[in-house]
């Protein structure tokens, strides 16, 4: 930016608090194209001020020192419409509001001049954005034909989009299609309905927008969202580009033969849920054995699920299924007792209204406990233990059906990677112990082969990643149908374990993010988290050494590497997260609007008092999407800190390069405190694993940090969450505190 | 594992009790709000939650052999709170009438009163037939109308109209028989509970302790949820019967006071007794009791839809029936002595008195009476327990 103006709002307590004249002072003193103060900048009144201001000096950088980014956005944003940059630098969140304590007045003062010296730093440094121009596909290919593909494909061809469904089966309707009916749907939720998978089916069938392939697979997609390019094998062999893909593939009855313990295989009146519905839909129920109507039916519910050496979790739906198909079996025949054996019965939200109705309706028994196991001696005997009827017990039946989970019909991408890879090392690598290690690992890895379902041509795998027992998602709470890969979304039992009608709002919401992804393609926009944003990375590929770090951290597999290793980018698979950013050793990736340097430009810019001035200083980089709004909501709620704590919020602790680090310690800055999301299982990060990857980066800088003669403690991780707020006065604190024990950086001056 | 208890579950024993009124035990989810709020439920044997449970799988044999129904007083503090409408209090007493068919002596009679709903007119008609055939056979002398008993001297003298003796027959017949059949029932109930639970300490303490209990109402303090009419309806019920058994004992004495078994108690007044006499009192004031008791157990009967009322079963009503029968017939019967009431008519009343009186007798090991003994053995269980886990 070439010419830049630093306004400076003095309402909600600014003025008060600083000294105006000094902070201009040292706007002045940086260089800046003209200054102004208001009293409220974002009334009318002042942001008309910043428009004169603007067009009088030709500005193209506005530097708006007023409060957080997230106030008064939409007032602010307004300025940048004509063309001028704009960033903005929280002086009330960061100073004038939390700083109010502090001891001396010029601390204050200091602390804005410092924001406003950085904020300058900051905007000198962008670059104008050339927003992505590509073709992109109005096509949104549906995998899977289930409820939840057959709901997806119906929704984006409602919405004007050409549809492609692709089916591996020969007919259409998924793991649903053949049964008797479905949990209902429709108030007062007493009653099974009738199954909508045929209804469904017609639709599709009969709607003009939805091309539908049975019996086909994917050979390969290669390409980014907006310009998929999908080659399709089976009696279709066709190719085609689409713009975005729903991966509702389905899943399949957890395999009962595992459940020797629960008689499976070892009588023959021992049949899972999906072999009894076959039954229902025949109205013939008997026992296999020998073909005698059963007196008693006993359902045993979590059959493999919910335990740890079958299925650790819960399918969601075998309980109300199991509900079901008791309220069927007394439609055919009403002198069949049923009895349930579970160990919890799940009917969330409004199917209680549907246990209710099951348990009046079929009077059936049902009794918690742990079936232990199931004898077969004439009559079938489940061993119970820790019954509510009793310590252990057994109960006699003639038909026991075990409401059996699902397993996810997804492809592990990444293990598939793995496997690929360890084939290769094991050929090719050039140590007699890789070669063997690559070759074990290749062994125990063995049966992903040829589990490939999408093929996609990413250095990453070519499938989705999974995230826990399978299932591929990334972050439920923020993004319900977001996977780990951009503009490929999954739906449906694939994405997680759920019922019928869940499975139907699933395909809707997949088919309407799909359909977003195209739109916001167009626009050459990110579709989340940072939505709307059109700057992507730029590689400066003369400098790069090929060291893979970028295109094995990028959590979006945004990155395909060429034979050498050398990064090839896919702009828009890209969700300007910056990980590769702070992966970067040669520091060659940089977005128009956030660098490394611009970074290390701002660490710089803040002024760093000499040792006897006794005035430590610390930099606080702080993740944008949690932490730095906690920070806000602790300033509005009037918590106060240490006035040596510095702020720059960055997009991802994932994007901190190691380079601030050194810059800011070597520049004498006393200690560097990182805050973002917590990591591990529960993970927040809104890109997967960015504040992980940053601790993995903190334990290699302990050592650069001992070299120079530097305590390791003065760089720290704090993982906090968005409503953990309350907890920020006391980490910027004790930090100061830890520091003040070290004593002040040594290198100081230097 | 040879020792795992199979379970016994029976379903015609389901579907009998779902049709005696405990079919909301079905909707039952065992979430055990209503042992949480239950404040009669001992710690070492919470209810009503796992009898619902064992009254949903059939379990027979638990049910029976279990003190927790007979610890329960239907305040419905339970079925109140219950999430599911189960109504837990309804199915308790839906329980505890199936235990009285279960444990009877002999069974068929069990089953006889259990099946009320259809067996009533029998179970009234029966004595009555009783009656009117032995008076037939006896000859029937109305006081006032017989020629050959002279003109009424201004009271109605019953005893012209049946003779003493064959009242006696009769219900010592009766009494002798109720009690042989609940001593064997009770005897089967408490060696039950004796081995569904262990007990220790001194049967008689404990049955002592029980007796203070009921004659107090000590119980019916912790549940005071809108259980007025049938805390104070049954304790006066209670006492009025105690007060009319006590002054029939003592119209026995009176009446052979002059025989060897009594005449050395050397009582002084002839009978008729004057009404004056403290036995009179004793029987009048025992006859206010029951009218208002009864009047407050039947206005309490009469609130359909009022969870803490619960349901009335056709067992609950014959016996409150029979109860009420007793107490009006009772009552006119003396009044119609000291009115010109017509002699039939007085007559009439009198032996209708004394068929419901019959009825009663029989039907009390089977009826809903029978909770005197059940509910008597499982307080002095509880005391006797009250310490084992």
């Amino acid at each position: 930016m070439e010419k830049i103006g630093v306004f400076l709002c003095t309402g909600c307590g600014i003025g008060e608090a600083i000294d105006v004249d000094e902070v201009i002072e040292a706007a002045d003193e940086v260089g800046c194209a003209c200054t102004l103060t208001h009293e409220c900048l974002c009334a009318p009144e002042g942001l008309e001020a910043i428009r004169g201001a603007v067009s009088e000096n030709e500005l193209d950088g506005i530097l708006v020192a007023a409060c957080s980014e997230r106030a008064k956005t939409r007032e602010f944003a307004a300025l940048t419409e004509d063309g001028p940059s704009m960033f903005r630098i929280a002086v009330r969140e960061h100073c004038a509001w939390p700083l109010k304590d502090a001891e001396e007045d010029e601390d204050k003062t200091m602390a804005a001049q410092d924001l406003v010296r950085m904020g300058l730093a900051r905007l000198d440094g962008v670059k104008a954005i050339e927003p992505l121009e590509e073709e992109i596909s109005d096509t949104v290919m549906v995998v899977g034909s289930g409820r939840a593909g057959l709901e997806a494909s119906l929704t984006a061809a409602g919405l004007g989009h050409p549809v492609v469904l692709v089916e591996k089966d020969d007919h259409l309707g998924g793991l649903l299609a053949d049964q008797l009916s479905i949990p209902p749907e429709q108030p007062p939720y007493e009653a099974p309905e009738a199954n909508p998978i045929p209804g469904l089916i017609d639709e599709v069938n009969a709607h003009d927008d939805i091309k539908v392939l049975t019996d086909t697979g994917i050979t390969e997609i290669t390409g980014q969202p907006g310009q998929f390019k999908v080659s399709l094998n089976g009696s279709s062999g066709l190719e085609m580009t689409v713009g975005s893909i729903v991966q509702a593939t389905g899943a399949k009855p957890y395999d009962a033969s595992k459940l020797g313990h629960l008689g499976y295989g070892a009588s023959p009146d021992v049949v899972t849920s999906h072999e009894f519905e076959n039954m229902l839909v025949d109205g013939k129920i008997t026992c296999p054995s020998d073909g005698r109507t059963p007196g008693r039916i006993a359902y045993i519910q979590c059959a493999g699920s919910r335990d740890e050496n079958h299925l650790k979790y819960c399918s969601s739906e075998c309980c109300i299924n199991t509900l079901r198909q008791m309220m069927e079996v007394k439609k055919i025949d009403p002198s069949i007792e049923n009895a349930v054996i579970y160990k919890d019965i799940r009917a969330p939200g409004l199917m209680e209204y549907f246990f209710l109705a099951a348990q009046k309706e079929t009077g059936g028994m049902m009794a918690r406990g742990e079936v232990d196991r199931i004898e077969a001696n004439g009559k079938l005997s489940i061993h119970m233990t820790d019954s509510m009827l009793g310590d252990n017990v057994a109960i006699d039946a003639d038909l026991v059906v075990l409401a059996v989970g699902m397993v996810p019909q997804s492809a592990d991408g990444e293990l598939i990677r793995e496997l690929h890879d360890s084939v290769h090392q094991a050929e090719t690598s050039e140590s007699s112990k890789v070669r063997e290690n690559s070759a074990a690992r290749a062994e125990e890895l063995a049966d992903f082969e040829g589990t490939e379902i999408l093929n996609l041509d990413y250095r990453q795998g070519p499938d989705l990643p999974t995230l826990e027992y399978g299932f591929p998602d990334s972050h439920f709470i923020c993004f319900p149908y977001e996977t780990r890969r951009t503009g490929i979304y999954a739906a449906g039992t694939v994405h997680a374990p759920m019922e019928s009608v869940q499975a139907a709002e699933d395909g809707l919401g997949a088919a309407m993010k799909a359909v977003q992804c195209i739109e916001m393609a167009k626009r050459g926009e990110a579709v989340h988290p940072r939505a709307g944003d059109t700057a992507y990375p730029d590689f400066f590929l003369q400098r790069c050494t090929d060291c893979k770090r970028c295109t094995e951290e990028c959590p979006f597999g945004t990155l395909n590497e060429n034979e050498k290793g050398t990064p090839e980018l896919f702009p828009l698979r890209c969700r300007r997260c910056g990980i590769c950013m702070g992966a970067c050793p040669e520091r060659i990736i940089s977005f128009p609007d956030f660098s490394v340097l611009m970074i290390a430009e701002m660490i710089k810019a803040m002024e760093v008092p000499d040792e006897d001035d006794e005035k430590p200083r610390i930099l606080a980089l702080m993740c944008e999407n949690d932490a730095v709004p906690a920070l806000d909501a602790a300033a509005a709620n009037g918590a106060t800190w240490n006035p040596w704590v510095r702020v720059i919020p960055i997009r991802c602790l994932g994007s901190m390069n190691i380079v601030w680090l050194a810059e800011a310690l070597s520049r004498g800055i006393d200690g560097v405190i990182l805050i973002g999301c917590k990591y591990g299982d529960d993970y927040q990060c809104h890109y997967v694993r960015g504040s992980e990857l940053a601790n993995t980066r903190l334990e290699n800088v302990g050592e650069t940090l001992e070299r120079l003669a530097l305590e390791p403690e003065r760089v720290k991780l704090v993982e906090l969450s968005h409503d953990e707020f309350g907890r920020i006065p006391q980490i910027l604190d004790d930090f100061a505190e830890e520091l003040d024990e070290m004593g002040p950086n040594p290198l100081k001056g230097f | 594992m040879a020792s795992i208890p199979v379970l016994h579950t029976s379903s015609e024993f389901r579907e009998e009790f779902f049709d005696r009124g405990g079919e909301n035990a079905a909707r039952c989810y065992q979430c055990a709000t209503c042992s949480s709020v239950c404040e009669l439920a001992p710690a070492n044997a919470p209810f009503p939650r796992r009898q619902i449970l064992w009254a949903q799988w059939g379990l027979e044999d638990r049910l029976v052999s279990d003190a927790g129904p007979w610890l329960c007083y239907q305040c419905n503090d339970c079925s109140v709170r219950c999430p599911r409408e189960v109504n837990p209090g309804d199915v308790m007493a839906s329980i505890r009438a199936m235990v009285v068919e279960k444990l009877a002596t002999p069974a068929f009679l069990g089953k006889l009163v259990g099946n009320v709903k259809k067996t009533w007119p029998l179970l009234v008609l029966g004595p009555l037939v009783y009656w009117l055939i032995l008076l037939g056979a006896t000859g029937i002398h109305i006081p006032g109308i017989d020629p050959e008993l002279g003109a009424l001297d201004g009271r109605f003298h019953y005893e012209h109209f049946v003779p003493h003796i064959l009242i006696y027959f009769t219900y010592f017949a009766a009494t002798f028989f109720a009690l042989f059949t609940m001593w064997s029932s009770g005897r089967r109930f408490w060696k039950m509970l004796g081995t569904s639970q262990a007990r220790t300490g001194s049967f008689f303490g404990a049955l002592i302790g029980a007796f203070f209990d009921i004659a107090t109402h000590k119980k019916f303090r912790s549940c005071d949820r809108g259980v007025f009419k049938r805390k104070w309806g049954h304790f006066l019920v209670m006492w009025g019967f105690v007060g009319a058994a006590i002054t029939s004992g003592f119209a026995v004495v009176y009446l052979y006071r002059e025989t060897v078994f009594f005449s050395w108690l050397n009582l002084q007044y002839s009978y008729p007794m004057p009404i004056t006499h403290w036995v009179k009192w004793l029987g009048n004031i025992s006859a206010v009791a029951l009218v208002v008791g009864g009047l407050l157990l039947w206005l309490n009967r009469r609130n359909p839809g009022d969870k803490l009322v619960g349901v009335t079963t056709p067992f609950d009503r014959f016996f409150l029936w029979v109860v009420l029968t007793v107490i009006a017939t009772g009552v006119l019967t003396e009044l119609f002595r000291f009115i010109a009431a017509p002699p039939v008519l007085a007559c009439a009343v009198y032996v209708i008195h004394l068929a419901i009186v019959l009825t009663l007798f029989l039907t009390l090991p089977y009826s809903k009476f029978a909770h005197i003994l059940y509910r008597t053995l499982a307080m002095t269980h509880e005391r006797l327990t009250a310490e084992n886990g």
